[in-house]
């Protein structure tokens, strides 16, 4: 179970709508699965170069290419890197752990990709060297663009296991 | 020596490993060195002016190179060198 003040789920509604039909991606970090702090991340999709690109596997960067670069954070998000790491420092500053990350499907299900579930496990290879806790992957879909669904998921062994999320 | 973990999708330069080792008074010694054994691994690290890519972290130890002081992070025997691309993904 993953537990999160209205407030900063009424904000990371707010961040997935304001960057529609673009993807939004950040940081949710609390401790022992409550939900303290909110940070938002810049999804520099849009501005990666080709070559850049090529960290995606090659159905993803096939998809990614048709695209003018333009569109292309409508179907990705790539964090900024220093902001992650900002974020990561804040974090341990205020005593707190991360708890999830958080990004924004803007006309399909809050369901991980394969791209997501590909990408989390990535994440894991190096989780447990760098002393991060386990973080879960919530996605907002804005597929009924009135009725936003927020799902949060772990993911390990390339599988999504959905878990339940409380707002306070 | 320094070991440095490489992510899944650089390891198409490392012949597949995870973990290579190298020398370096410096990360950006520890880069050159690591691009003549794996050609074409520094243009995948760093962009044209020779900074690291925004989309990627270096950790020296558990402190990321970026708090320490970025490419000049002096670097020691035993040292341990992760190079992690943040997260990422999309929705198909
Ligand atoms: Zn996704």
């Amino acid at each position: 179970m993953l537990a999160i003040p209205t407030a900063i789920l009424e904000a990371m509604v707010a961040h997935a709508r304001e960057l529609d039909p673009h993807e939004c991606c950040g940081i949710l970090a609390g401790m022992n699965g409550y939900v303290q702090e909110h940070y938002r991340i810049t999804n520099i999709l849009a501005t990666l170069t080709d070559r850049e690109l090529a960290r995606f596997d090659q159905a993803k960067l096939s998809d990614l290419q048709r695209l003018p670069p333009e569109q292309r954070a409508d179907i990705a998000f790539q964090m900024d890197a220093r902001e992650m790491a900002r974020a990561q420092q804040d974090i341990r500053a205020k005593g707190l752990q991360l708890q999830a990350f958080y990004h924004s499907h803007t006309s399909s299900p809050a369901r991980p990709s394969q791209t997501d579930i590909t990408i989390a496990m990535e994440f894991e290879n190096f989780r447990e060297k760098l002393h991060l806790p386990e973080p879960l992957h919530i996605i907002i879909s804005l597929e009924h663009k009135t009725s936003p669904d927020i799902r949060a998921y772990r993911i390990q062994n390339f599988q999504a296991t959905e878990v339940r999320l409380q707002s306070l | 020596m320094i070991k440095v973990r490489i992510p899944t999708p650089l390891r198409s330069m490392t012949g597949g490993k995870g973990e290579v080792e190298s020398t370096g008074g410096t990360i950006q010694e520890l880069i050159d060195n690591l691009d003549s054994s794996h050609p074409g691994l520094k243009d995948r690290l760093c962009d044209e002016r020779g900074e690291v890519r925004r989309f990627i972290n270096i950790y020296v130890n558990e402190e990321d190179i970026r708090f320490l002081t970025g490419k000049h992070t002096p670097l020691k025997d035993g040292d341990e060198v992760s190079i992690v691309p943040a997260i990422a993904g999309g929705s198909l």
